[in-house]
């Protein structure tokens, strides 16, 4: 039954280079698809093709060589080819055309190409990140007494001071819920349970700071939609309506490996300054990013970090203690 | 080799069902029921996601609305563009559901579709967000409004074919679509300045339909068959069911997707070939054709205040050739309007409040308010190493070269190129002296297209200017104002750092190499005939 479907050592050889071939080309880039889940395939460059087709080659040499049989076996249908058994004609067009794709390689190589120079760059580059800024914390995250009661007499008057960009919406939304709370077109968890706190006339100093947050937190997403949206998309995926205009793309927050890796002092720092204060090893004069500190106060950058790394689904890296 | 033949036969069928399982939009699962509870949780989506631009009451005016055009939709009026209904039908959940999921290209609605971004809704929320959303109108609890009684029948596809594309052109010219349209489909016809919308009476510009890249519900046949069939609610886009049959309808279809520029040339070089003789100065010239052109797109400015979202030129094709003395630029973009005048009195000045991004009702967008322009902006120094200066006008250690033409100057018959220089945006640019002014142009507009040529010496006197080397990469940008679209000073497009290359002519030693590289092969070929020959 084995004997059946036994072929000749020299279509094994062939077979084996396209089946990997077709593997480094086709399944590396599928199963790295699946693997990190994003819509495009991790990119195989064309060294490590010719590295592993070489591999390849020397380990079907010595397969072939270990044995006198299976070289002999190897070389038959390569010398019945040379001495014409396939037909004349059909050696003589395959002659022909080997040395011809081999002087097309040579002329490929050798022609002088205009590929845009790379140049590296350092995505997070620290060499002139002030260092009192890596333990710098947000504000916001952590509100004094003092403010959260403020807050808490705000809601018992009913009259929550909200940033001035989302006053006219919220306003138009009080015109026509008159009689609900202001606070309530929050739809969240911990606004719900502090305003039944606050109707009941017990509220919890915990509770207050977690409505306070959702406050904050709401007004960091307005920020974000008008700022920061146009190049980062409202997913944090890189991808807004001006993306494609960037020869180098915003920042995909949703990325491993990107707002998750470094600490919120710093993600401030880079609000602040924009591509124009990076180190040059971070090739800042192709960086779009808006020196933010012109046209926005610290606690408005804050509230935009909150809702960039809530819409990522992130949290900042912690601070190393020394 | 039984073995093998079954792992190759694994290998293509993967290949296979990866490219057939890329049909999305349409919902994979049963559509969830509208229930109080679904409503209440797309409720907390709609908050989070979907307010700031569409606004708390989803009147389509929350924080952002004001920067973006076209503004966000209205949910309260129950107005959809996007339908498989009759024209002025309610959407069905699934039309919805598919404008959520793939979103609006050319507009700030993005894809929402959890297969295609990280954190996008899963299907069972884009349901809720859209039940949701539904119950911002009253339309739709009228049981006589119900819309799948009113869906469109789609027939049988009639295949594109030159035939097919060439009885839709007929169409297209007798149902004046180039009314609006315009003759080669730019969206330039005569009407296509008085149009409004019917939502809030904003003025619309009918459709570019060569932007491949843009069709707003998609760019196939099936998609565009829809349109006619459905109309587009809200617009002055009207149903053609009652005026042009099924297979008539395929057939314009095919035509309009055959005026869509598919494929963009985004390379970051520009090579310019070397040219013997003259270099043209008009556009219109064929020793353009022996030119490569590459496609650079662009962005608003975003960057500094006034930002601007709303760029009406998002691509701009550039060719280029140099001789001995000259080199020479052509570039290419769509603009639906001729704008060759300019009312600096109406020019934008920056609110004192909160004015990060300019809210378009401020700035008047018709046509002969602002001129059309464009700009090819260089390096003054030669770049050192990959130090370049900021893309965005330079900084004030690296200046950087603008060769600025402008539509108002050459309609006025003056020279039509400024060379102007600038060190950062912050800084108003400057004029070179008259002396200096070595840069000539000719822009000539014609069915919705600018062709400018814009030349220079190759080298010249002046210690601000771009001097040009061959065989070096030389950083290239672009800034352009559509100005019937509000664009003027800061407010424009504009393009990051790209790479124009001149070409020296090939060395003789390529040649030489490749015909080694034959020789060799053939006699080491010729050696093993011989070899088996003898061995016989």
């Amino acid at each position: 039954m084995k004997e059946r479907f036994k072929t000749s050592a020299f279509l094994n050889t062939a077979i084996t280079l396209i089946v990997v071939y077709g593997i480094i080309k086709w399944v590396i880039p599928l199963v790295s698809r699946q693997i990190t889940g994003m819509p495009f395939p991790l990119p195989v460059p064309g060294t490590l093709m010719v590295f592993y087709l070489i591999l390849t080659i020397i380990a079907l040499f010595i397969y072939i060589t270990f044995s006198e049989e299976r070289l002999k076996e190897f070389k038959v249908p390569v010398e019945r080819f040379l001495s014409g058994d396939y037909g004349i004609r059909t050696r003589n067009i395959v002659l022909a055309v080997i040395p011809l794709i081999a002087g097309w390689q040579v002329y490929d190589f050798t022609v002088p190409k205009a590929a845009a120079p790379t140049s590296l760059r350092i995505q997070h580059p620290s060499s002139n990140f002030p260092k009192n800024m890596e333990t710098l914390k947000n504000p916001l995250e952590n509100p004094n007494d003092n403010q959260i009661n403020t807050f808490i007499e705000q809601a018992k008057q009913g009259s929550i001071e909200f940033i001035q960009q989302v006053k006219e919406d919220i306003g138009r939304w009080k015109e026509k819920n008159p009689d609900k709370h202001i606070l309530s077109f929050i739809p969240t968890e911990p606004v719900m349970k502090f305003l039944n706190e606050l109707k009941a006339g017990n509220i919890s100093k915990e509770t207050a700071k977690s409505a306070l947050h959702e406050k904050n937190l709401f007004e960091g997403r307005a920020l974000y939609a008008m700022n920061c949206r146009p190049c980062h998309g409202d997913s944090t995926g890189g991808d807004g309506p001006m993306a494609d205009g960037f020869k180098l793309r915003p920042i995909n927050f949703t990325d491993n490996g990107t707002i998750e890796t470094i600490v919120e002092g710093y993600t401030f720092w880079r609000v602040s300054n924009g591509g124009i204060g990076l180190p040059t090893e971070a090739t800042p004069w192709d960086s779009a990013m808006p020196v933010w500190k012109l046209n926005l106060t610290d606690e408005e950058r804050w509230k935009i970090i909150m809702a960039e790394y809530d819409l990522a689904q992130k949290t900042p890296r912690q601070p190393e203690k020394h | 080799m039984k073995r093998v033949f079954i792992l190759f036969l694994l290998v293509t069928g993967c290949l296979l069902l990866a490219t057939l399982s890329n049909a999305a939009d349409k919902p994979a699962k049963a559509k969830i029921p509208n229930t109080p509870e679904a409503r209440e949780r797309g409720k907390g989506i709609y908050f989070k996601r979907c307010s700031f631009c569409h606004g708390l009451l989803g009147d389509g005016n929350g924080p952002a609305a004001q920067q973006m055009m076209p503004m966000p939709r209205d949910f309260t009026t129950g107005l959809y563009k996007f339908r498989s209904t009759e024209t002025g039908a309610l959407p069905t959940d699934e039309d919805l559901f598919m404008t959520i999921s793939r979103g609006i290209p050319g507009t700030a609605m993005q894809t929402f579709d959890s297969d295609k971004i990280k954190n996008g809704l899963a299907e069972e929320e884009r349901w809720q967000v859209m039940y949701y959303i539904k119950a911002f109108s009253d339309s739709f609890a009228d049981k006589d409004n119900d819309p799948y009684q009113q869906v469109v029948k789609v027939s049988n596809e009639v295949k594109s074919s030159p035939e097919s594309i060439a009885k839709g052109e007929k169409i297209f010219k007798e149902m004046k679509c180039w009314e609006c349209h315009g003759d080669r489909g730019r969206g330039d016809g005569p009407n296509s300045a008085k149009l409004a919308d019917k939502f809030k009476g904003d003025p619309i510009l009918p459709f570019d339909l060569t932007k491949g890249w843009r069709y707003k519900a998609g760019n196939t046949p099936l998609d565009i068959y829809k349109r006619f069939s459905t109309g587009i609610n809200g617009t002055p886009m009207p149903s053609f069911v009652d005026s042009l049959n099924e297979e008539e309808r395929w057939h314009l279809a095919n035509f309009v997707v055959s005026l869509q520029k598919r494929e963009v040339k985004n390379e970051s070089v520009l090579r310019a070939r070397y040219v013997n003789g003259e270099l043209p100065s008009a556009p219109d010239n064929p020793a353009w054709g022996k030119a490569e052109s590459i496609d650079v797109q662009m962005a608003g400015q975003v960057i500094a205040k006034p930002r601007w979202e709303n760029p009406s030129v998002d691509l701009v094709t550039v060719k280029s050739i140099y001789n001995d003395k000259e080199i020479a630029f052509l570039l290419e973009w769509g603009d639906r309007f001729k704008d060759a005048v300019h009312k600096p009195e109406l020019d934008y000045k920056l609110p004192n409040e909160y004015g990060g991004y300019v809210k378009w009702k401020d700035i008047p967008q018709e046509p002969g308010t602002f001129t059309d322009s464009i700009a090819i902006q260089f390096s003054v120094k030669a770049a050192d190493g990959t130090k370049k200066p900021h893309f965005f006008r330079g900084d004030s250690s690296n200046p950087v070269n603008l060769w600025v033409w402008k539509a108002d100057l050459e309609e006025g018959g003056k020279p039509s190129v400024e060379d102007v220089n600038a060190l950062g945006y912050s800084q108003p640019i400057r004029v070179q002296p008259e002396k200096d002014q070595q840069a000539k142009g000719k822009g000539v507009w014609s069915g919705g297209v600018w062709k400018v040529v814009i030349k220079r010496p190759l080298t010249t006197d002046g210690k601000n200017d771009i001097q040009f080397e061959k065989s070096k990469f030389i950083p290239i940008a672009l800034n352009v104002w559509d100005g019937s679209n509000g664009e003027h000073n800061l407010i424009m497009s504009l393009s990051s750092w790209h790479y124009l290359f001149l070409e020296e002519s090939k060395p003789l030693s390529v040649y030489l190499y490749a015909f080694l590289g034959i020789a060799i092969t053939g006699i080491g070929e010729w050696w093993l005939v011989r070899r088996s020959r003898k061995e016989r």
